[in-house]
């Protein structure tokens, strides 16, 4: 009788030349019935062989995504029903959020900092009176020879800084663009992932009606091992999720969990 | 350049709206509306009363070279000068737009100097 299912390619062609040697030798001795028996023997075993290496694949395949899926953050449902967006999108939407709260807070700063830029420019007009003023007084007194003069000087040169300072602000409102292009570049990251995501979810429903027919044994124990190896203190970066209960939401929680830890 | 002139600003992204908007008002211009996309951004264009269209290609809903050519086949919003300032870079892209009819095309990150420039362009061939 032919050996079960063996592992892997070597094993099937090793088993082959045997069978294929013994189908020679009864051919030899006119055994026909043997032969034919060697023959059927011979298709049964291609089969096995062929299922054997298919659910190896597949075992594999399931594997390798358990352990993306993982680095995603969560477990793909092999059921295909639709569920929210992985760990990993939700982060990346995150980042656009942070991004762009801070970009708006930039330009309301720069905002109320060009407010009083404007204010200085009404000054500076406010400015020009007085020294008429002072220009007239010049022609009446010596002793403010020059005054006049000087002090245009020093309009001229805050007038010209007002300037430089207006141009310095709006760059910093333009710069905040990158807002809108990291944002782009983020999101089809995001879509990329979902995309990823519902392929291998199709791809773990194939691996189970072949697991299902192939007879190979998906023990659930190497998913029981991910899980329970899973570092509770790993590092993971800002949480985007602040109303968690295992999360801390601000500097106060943190200070009142140390201070009940006693320190 | 009338400064009065209404502008409708179309993108996305809410930091890129008000970047424009922004410069916009360095011109003078303080008449500005804003739209996140072209589905949003063509009902305004419709109603009338919008001189100037300032748009983004890039965003869901109606992207703004499918805007670009609603306008052009609208009979009451044909003529309208449209800049487009967007993060498509591809020559063909910009070949595109060009052929849809755009009046100028900015490239994200720009710097003021170049939106203005572009501004002043479009208004100085119109004039």
């Amino acid at each position: 009788m032919i050996s079960e299912t063996g592992n892997g390619l070597s094993h099937f062609e090793m088993e082959l030349q045997l069978k294929a040697q013994e189908l020679v030798s009864v051919l030899n001795e006119g055994k026909l019935p043997d032969a034919m028996e060697i023959i059927r023997e011979l298709h049964e075993f291609r089969h096995q062989t062929f299922f054997s290496e298919v659910g190896h694949l597949t075992r594999g395949l399931h594997e390798a995504i358990k352990s993306f899926s993982s680095e995603l953050g969560r477990s793909l449902n092999i059921d295909g029903t639709p569920q929210a967006e992985t760990d990993a999108a939700e982060r990346l939407n995150y980042v656009i959020e942070v991004t762009e709260k801070n970009a708006h807070e930039t330009m309301d700063r720069v905002d109320k900092a060009l407010v009083l830029v404007d204010k200085l420019d009404k000054q500076s007009e406010r400015f020009k009176d007085l020294l008429l003023l002072v220009g007239q007084l010049e022609k009446e007194h010596d002793s403010l020879k020059g005054v006049y003069d000087r002090t245009c000087a020093v309009k001229e040169e805050s007038e010209q800084t007002i300037s430089t300072l207006r141009e310095e602000l709006t760059d910093i409102v333009v710069s905040q663009s990158y807002q809108d292009i990291t944002g782009q570049l983020i999101r089809r990251v995001i879509n990329l992932v979902t995309n990823v995501e519902d392929h291998l979810v199709a791809l773990m429903g194939m691996a189970a009606q072949v697991e299902r027919i192939s007879g190979v044994d998906m023990s659930i124990e190497s998913d029981d091992k991910q899980t329970n190896n899973k570092n509770p203190i790993q590092a993971e970066g800002p949480q985007i999720r602040k109303e968690h209960a295992d999360v801390v939401s601000d500097q106060d929680e943190v200070d009142d969990l140390l201070s009940s830890l006693g320190f | 350049m009338n400064k009065d002139m209404k502008i409708l600003v179309v993108d996305d992204f809410s930091t890129m709206r008000r970047i424009i908007k922004n410069l916009l008002r360095d011109l003078g211009m303080t008449n500005v509306l804003e739209a996140d996309d072209g589905q949003t951004a063509l009902p305004i264009l419709k109603q009338g009363g919008i001189d100037f269209l300032v748009t983004d290609w890039n965003m869901p809903g109606m992207t703004g070279i499918d805007l670009l050519k609603e306008v052009r086949s609208d009979p009451n919003l044909a003529a309208m000068p449209v800049l487009m300032v967007t993060a498509e870079a591809k020559k063909e892209q910009i070949i595109a737009a060009a052929q849809a009819g755009v009046n100028g095309y900015v490239v994200k990150p720009f710097t003021a100097a170049v939106l203005k420039a572009k501004i002043d362009k479009i208004f100085e061939r119109l004039s």
